[in-house]
């Protein structure tokens, strides 16, 4: 690789630093770009191209400026300059420009191009082997559509998708025994592909089914198969119809043509139908899986006939090739199975070099894992066989957890000592039934403990308040103890140490882990602020965990929040929960959680900054503190307002217009866009706005008087809006007897007549101020819809179709319940007679149920999309969350350089071992061994966009990070850049800015909502609370969408309607076979971002096709 | 209320935003464009009545008189209509009389979205139900378009709007098994869909009827259909008394609509709904209207009132009303 020296820095040495060749002046060129012009820049230079075209200046900045911006035209530039600098006698530069072409001819999957530029080849031969394969009767297609795989699932990826499916779908316990039977799932693959061997036959030798005629003799029978028949004879009367419902359904559902076939024999034209068998690939070969058979015909009915080998196969396709083979080699068949579901758990970071196990925690650790698991790691296979097999699965458990982190933590949990002791309350006295028995894993506490502990600046773990704290949880905690042992020795502990194991012993337990939880939150709650929360608010927090924690979040919102506000916060709380009327109740916690929830977004978007988010926090706290009645409520709602917007007699629009985004934005067209959605959304819900409730107000409290005949006006506006009725009569509800609710609240809006009340008062300001109280409900509705339509994800269907869907959100909960500060949650759905689902819960997760609520009407592009679920919220969220209008275009830009480097330095790994060690090395701090070994094997052979095509962009981003500062003398001008611009801009361009511009939020894994990089490895499925954990843990879309940003010359501003746009599309594009399929939700990523450089850039071409008309 | 006549054909209102010159704040208006009406006429012994003609009609939209701009009977291309009431052809007429119509062959024909549950309730009676829509479809009328649209948990279109019978029958055959039933969720999407395209339309929803998943609700789903004019019909494989909500639910839908429900549990009886059907749609009369102006920006209720018919002998199907949006 050519180092130390830019090639492209000595030409514009060599051609004179002011270029101005044929009038072209390239640092002009190099500011505009650098000032965001990049189309200006980007015109200017394909202009100075067609005056100069053999400068090689300019032939220079037109290449390195199409790479720096992942144009696909620099590969044709890059070529020209070849040319150019060979003609001219440049050797040296010529190389090097050749260098930079192969590069990109390498990432663009032109592996030939590259050698020729290079003119040597790339790749071992070696590298690519061919390894065992399995036939599966009848095309791929319609087999991954019966066994729901996704027909995109490369030929590698099949077997490992059907084990998966077979393992967590394929059985069920028997209702009359113990055994397990197959679930209507497996019945109909078994079905299927038992069809497919009889088309098969049909097929013949040529593996074609041709029917030449329609009364061919071949006709009868595969109908018979299909399961149709023939209506009306031959000719164009002819249907066909269904006579075997069984059979067709297997037919219909499996994609077969039977349209083409029936259009076929109705105009008696040939009938053609490829029916080749698919051939895939089998890990150690079939005859492992069939006990030595030398025969394989029926191995797919063996292999999904046990779910004990699928749940082996599983296990073993997450391993590298060597770690695998090491492991089949150091065991039998039938003792690998027997621990299959501890490997498919807990196995993925197993990893076997030169026959020793690599394990966590590097040398000073191996002993201790030679100790704990009784097998040296130097004799790697038996290590793992051992490991596997031990105490059904604990130690096992936190081998994973700990492998999976990396950094000073993970050196602290590894610390001999400490890591005996922590698995030792890990393990417990009884170890059966191991973590690794249910289908999904139900706990992912000791993973979610293991990664997001903090180190203190002492090298200690950050303790929330201090131990006593602890202590006192465990010994005192008032909702009951939490485990008889802890409880005996919290009285005895002396250091952090102790409150972890504690931690970790809780960790093995199945039930949910409230301490781990209180002690996750309140270390989130201490991540961000300057000094860490006193021990008394700390432990005030703890104990009142259980009622108002998932609150906590909010109280990471600002770094600025002083201790009296979060303690204030909990007195207001404490006294609406003390208010028993429950219709009082849930108005003043709708419109305490509400001005909350507004001030959090302003907060969030930097118009509540510094000081002035906690003076007003603690205002709307001071507003609530005592409200005991309707009046009280409707004046705290409307001092909440004041305090978040100040005086203004437009409080309607002043909202709308903080909540779009900074005001300043230069670009109003897509501010007035968001602006008008929230509009739409407003209007769509029928509620009153805030100045009408106001001035009403006002009149009525005699500090605004209104004429006789605007009262009038305004009363009457109150009226106009027409709340729907119940859509169901009493009578009604009550015959159906369950699925609806009394609706108390609307009920009381709809009896709202300000008009008449004032009549009846009879000018009695004390009776006209009581008047007051019944605005109270819609104000809080109307706060409640500001949320509502600032979260509303793309579409909103239930926004714009269900009118009463704000209104009805319910902060009480049925009877008996409690749900004033529980999370938000979806309730009645699918029940015909209620009034279409609502919301249930406090506010504290509404962006994700809203989400929630919306993603099945997200209309797939495919006829399979099963990655909904937690991931689709998850990702709708992402992106409407974060808001980009602090965002500048260099922000955008060093992003897009960081891609663009990591897939460079990719190549570039193709083609030097000594960079392939390098990248690799970086690659698996985020990425299973498995995956590194995959992409390891593909550079050898000189695949790189294969290979780039399996790095996900949050990975390559952290290539280019980890590397860039050791590379500083590589000659690529995408590094130059970036050096150059982290130099010049450290400010804006640093990683805690582009994490907090390109991050993601992560209320469940990190306590809060502000958009971070976290830079985990992605988490696998879990059960519970914690599989949103999996979601929250790929940070890759938004990477993915600023870098696209980049390329294509969209404004940070323009981002805020874009990013929603794009995910909601990324969304209908997924196309995977299960949870955790992330390639395919890579796919989608790239497809999405394909389809917008192919329109800008058509759009592009169109323009400077104009422009040079002119 | 200030009342215009841009828009296109089909749509019942669109939304006009306008600032108001002195403090930039945006104020809602209600813009009603065209008003399509699809309706029925039966005698007492529920045969339908044809040949009828705009004079024959008194249309009333909260009792005022309307002036009907188009008249169309069955799959016939509409006619405009002159101020005596007499009619002439669209063409000829221009696009004064249909703002936005490029096509005018576009407004000839119904435009049929098929809603086909493919959810876990309806497995085992899958590939009968495909067999009888498919049925349905070789026997549309030419001019006729149909989209496939099938749905479980989400939406699929199976195939978009087409005159080429043959591929929606394609999208039909290639449609798979789901599992969770959000019947209201898909029928809402349906709506939205048929809302954008010009011309006549109806939606047929095949289902069994339990549904499990959607977050909207039916009445809401129906109040779309209604303000759209498009009337939706419904095939429930179910027995009527087995889901008596459903039912309920889908009697209710179909009705308020313009169109009907029908419980056909056979192979046999979807073929006869189906044919039901395709009768109601070669028997309908489709009349257009720019409502004349009206204060209610509520439910504005429609009557059709048969001129010829003094002895009310005659009835008439028809949707009660719709709401003009207000829209931002």
């Amino acid at each position: 690789m050519v180092k130390a020296f830019s090639v492209f820095a000595a030409l514009i040495l060599t051609f004179g630093s002011s270029v101005t060749r044929g009038q072209t002046d390239l640092g002009q060129i190099r500011k505009m770009e650098s000032s965001g012009d990049v189309a200006g820049a980007r015109a200017t230079l394909v202009h100075a191209v067609q005056s100069s075209p053999d400068s090689i200046p300019v032939l220079t900045e037109y290449a390195e400026f199409l790479e720096r911006h992942a144009d696909p035209g620099a590969r044709d530039e890059y070529r020209r300059l070849v040319t150019a600098l060979t003609r001219s006698g440049n050797r040296a530069a010529a190389a090097s420009a050749a260098h930079r072409l192969a590069v990109l001819e390498l990432l663009a999957g032109d592996k030939q191009s590259a050698e020729k530029a290079l003119g040597k080849s790339i790749g071992s031969v070696t590298a690519e082997t061919a390894g065992a394969t399995v036939t599966i009767p009848g095309p791929i297609r319609p087999f991954a559509r019966m066994a729901a795989i996704s027909p995109e699932a490369l030929p590698e990826e099949i077997l490992p998708a059907l084990a998966r499916n077979v393992v967590t779908n394929g059985y069920e316990a028997s209702h009359s025994n113990e055994a397990l039977e197959q679930t209507e799932y497996l019945k109909l693959v078994h079905r299927y592909i038992s069809q497919a061997r009889e088309l098969d036959k049909v097929a013949g030798d040529q593996k074609v089914i041709k029917i030449d005629s329609c009364d061919s003799p071949k006709v009868a029978e595969l109908l018979r198969v299909l399961g149709f028949r023939m209506r009306g004879g031959c000719g164009s009367e002819l249907v066909l119809e269904t006579v075997n419902a069984g059979r067709a359904f297997l037919t219909t559902d499996s994609g077969f043509p039977v349209n083409r076939l029936e259009e076929a024999l109705r105009t008696n034209r040939p009938f053609s139908y490829d029916y080749h068998p698919a051939v895939v690939p089998v890990l150690m070969g079939p005859e492992y899986w069939m006990g030595g058979a030398k025969d394989n015909s029926d191995f797919l009915e063996n292999f999904i006939g046990d779910p004990s080998v699928c749940r082996l196969y599983l296990g073993l396709s997450k391993l590298d090739t060597e770690t695998a083979e090491g492991l089949r080699k150091a065991t039998t068949f039938t003792h690998l199975r027997a621990y299959a579901h501890v490997l498919d758990f807990f196995g993925s970071m197993f990893e076997i070099r030169d026959g020793k196990a690599v394990t966590p925690g590097g040398a000073k650790s191996a002993a201790a894992w030679s100790d704990l698991v009784g097998v040296s790691t130097d004799k790697g296979p038996e290590f793992f066989d051992k490991l596997l097999g031990k105490d059904d699965g604990w130690l096992c458990s936190l081998y994973d957890a700990i492998a999976r982190i990396r950094g000073p933590l993970r050196d602290y949990l590894t610390e001999p000592v400490r890591m005996k002791r922590f698995y030792t309350a890990v393990r417990g006295r009884i170890t059966s039934p191991g973590p690794a028995r249910p289908v999904f894993r139900s706990n992912t506490d000791m993973m979610l403990l293991t990664t997001r502990l903090r180190l203190d600046a002492d090298g200690k773990p950050h303790i929330p308040g201090d131990l006593e704290v602890w202590k006192e949880l465990f010994t005192r905690n008032p909702q009951g103890r939490y485990d008889g042992k802890l409880t005996r020795l919290a009285t005895t502990w002396k250091d952090s140490d102790d409150v972890l194991e504690a931690l970790f012993a809780l960790c093995r337990k199945s039930v949910e882990n409230e301490p781990l939880k209180i002690f996750m939150a309140l270390t989130d709650v201490d991540r961000n602020r300057g000094e860490p929360l006193t021990a008394a608010t700390t432990a005030r927090l703890a104990h009142n965990f259980r009622l108002y924690g998932s609150q906590y979040s909010l109280f990471s919102e600002s770094r600025r929040l002083s201790e009296s506000s979060i303690t204030g916060y909990l007195d207001v709380a404490e006294g609406i929960t003390r208010i028993h009327d429950p219709l009082l109740r849930s108005d003043v916690a709708g419109s305490f959680q509400s001005l909350m929830g507004l001030w959090a977004i302003l907060v969030r978007q930097g118009t509540l900054a510094g000081g002035k988010s906690d003076s007003v926090f603690a205002g709307i706290n001071g507003a609530f503190a005592k409200v005991v009645n309707d009046r009280e409520l409707f004046d705290a709602g409307r001092t909440g307002v004041k305090l978040l917007l100040g005086d203004t007699a437009d409080a309607q629009e002043k909202m709308v217009d903080v909540l779009a985004g900074a005001s300043q934005s230069e670009d109003v067209e897509t501010r007035d866009q968001i602006k008008q959605e929230m509009h739409r959304i407003l209007e769509a819900q029928r509620l009153p706005s805030l100045d009408t409730l106001f001035e009403l107000a006002g009149h009525l409290q005699g500090t605004g008087k209104l004429s006789s005949a605007n009262l009038t006006k305004l009363s009457a506006r109150l009226s106009e809006i027409q709340i729907p009725r119940a859509p169901l009569t009493s009578n009604e509800k009550n015959a159906m007897g369950f699925g609806y609710w009394t609706e108390k609240h609307l009920d009381a809006e709809r009896r709202v007549n300000i008009r008449l009340a004032v009549e009846r008062a009879a000018g009695d300001p004390v009776k006209l101020k009581e008047i007051t109280g019944q605005l109270a409900p819609l104000l809080r509705d109307t706060l409640l819809a500001f949320n509502y339509a600032y979260y509303a994800p793309p579409g909103a269907q239930i926004l714009y179709t269900n009118p009463v869907f704000v209104r009805g959100h319910d902060f009480v909960g049925g009877e008996g319940q409690s749900r004033t500060w529980a999370p938000t949650e979806m309730y009645g759905t699918g029940w015909p007679s209620n009034g279409g689902g609502r919301l249930v819960g406090s506010l504290s997760t509404l962006p994700y149920a809203l989400a929630e609520a919306e993603q099945n009407f997200l209309v797939p592009t495919q006829t399979q999309a099963l990655i909904w679920g937690d991931l689709v919220p998850q990702m709708i969220l992402s992106a409407k969350i974060p808001r980009w209008w602090d965002v500048s275009p260099a922000q955008i830009h060093w992003v897009g350089l960081h891609l663009e480097y990591g897939r460079e330095l990719l190549a570039e790994a193709a083609l030097d071992a000594e960079v392939r060690t390098e990248v690799l090395a970086a690659l698996g701090l985020h990425a299973i061994p498995a995956r590194t070994n995959q992409v390891r094997r593909l550079l050898e052979a000189g695949n790189v966009k294969e290979a780039v095509d399996r790095v996900t962009p949050s990975e390559l981003f952290n290539i280019a990070r980890d590397l860039a500062p050791k590379r500083r003398g590589d000659s690529s001008c995408v590094l130059a850049e970036l050096q150059q611009m982290g130099q010049a801009n450290s400010k804006e361009v640093n990683y805690s800015a582009i994490s907090r511009a390109f991050g993601t939020p992560k209320p469940t894994l990190a306590n809060s909502y502000e958009p971070e990089l976290l830079n985990l490895r992605t988490f696998p499925t879990l059960m519970g609370y914690s599989s949103r954990i999996m979601a929250e843990s790929w940070e890759s879309n938004t990477l993915y969408w600023a870098g696209l940003a980049d390329e294509v010359s969209i404004s940070p501003a323009q981002l805020n309607v874009r990013i929603p746009e794009w995910t909601q599309q990324l969304v209908e594009h997924i196309f995977a076979s299960h949870l955790e399929d992330w390639p395919a939700v890579l796919k989608s990523l790239r497809l999405v971002g394909d389809d917008v450089r192919k329109h800008v850039r058509a759009d592009m071409a169109a323009e400077q096709k104009v422009g040079f008309q002119y | 209320m200030k009342i215009t006549r841009r828009g296109f054909f089909g749509a019942t209102a669109g939304g006009l935003l306008l600032h108001a010159q002195d403090n930039q704040r945006p104020i809602f208006r209600v813009k009603v464009d065209m008003v399509v009406l699809n309706f029925q006429v039966t005698d007492s012994k529920n045969r339908y009545i044809n040949g009828m003609k705009p004079t024959d009609f008194r249309i009333y939209e909260d009792g005022i008189l309307e002036k009907l701009s188009t008249f169309a009977e069955g799959a016939n291309p509409p006619m405009a209509v002159n101020a005596d009431g007499t009619t002439r052809p669209m063409l000829e007429a221009g696009k004064e009389t249909v703002p936005g119509m490029d096509k005018p062959d576009a407004l000839t024909g119904t435009n049929v979205f098929l809603l086909f549950d493919t959810s876990n309730f309806m497995y085992r009676g899958f590939v009968y139900a495909e067999d009888a829509i498919a049925d349905f479809v070789r026997g549309m009328d030419h001019a006729d378009s149909v989209a496939v649209y099938t749905f479980s948990r989400n939406l699929s279109r199976a195939a978009p709007l087409t005159r080429e019978h043959a591929e929606a029958i394609n999208g039909l055959r290639s449609s798979v098994a789901g599992d969770d039933t959000a019947l209201y969720n898909a029928l809402l999407l349906t709506l939205r869909d048929a809302a954008k395209v010009p011309g006549r339309k109806v939606v047929i929803v095949f289902s069994n009827g339990p549904d499990n998943a959607s977050m909207v609700a039916p009445d809401d789903v129906r109040a779309v259909a209604e303000d759209e004019g498009i009337p939706i019909y419904v095939i429930s494989t179910a027995e009527v008394n087995k889901d008596p909500i459903s039912s309920g639910v889908f009697r209710r839908l179909a009705q308020r609509t313009g169109g009907k429900a029908y419980w056909a549990r056979t192979w046999q009886k979807q073929v006869e709904a189906f044919e039901n059907i395709r009768e109601d749609m070669i028997n309908s009369y489709t009349i257009t209207y720019y409502p004349q102006p009206n204060p209610n920006d509520g439910f504005r209720k429609i009557s059709v009132e048969l001129v010829n018919d003094p002895g009310k002998k005659l009835r008439v199907q028809v949707r009660p009303g719709y709401r003009p949006s207000r829209v931002f």
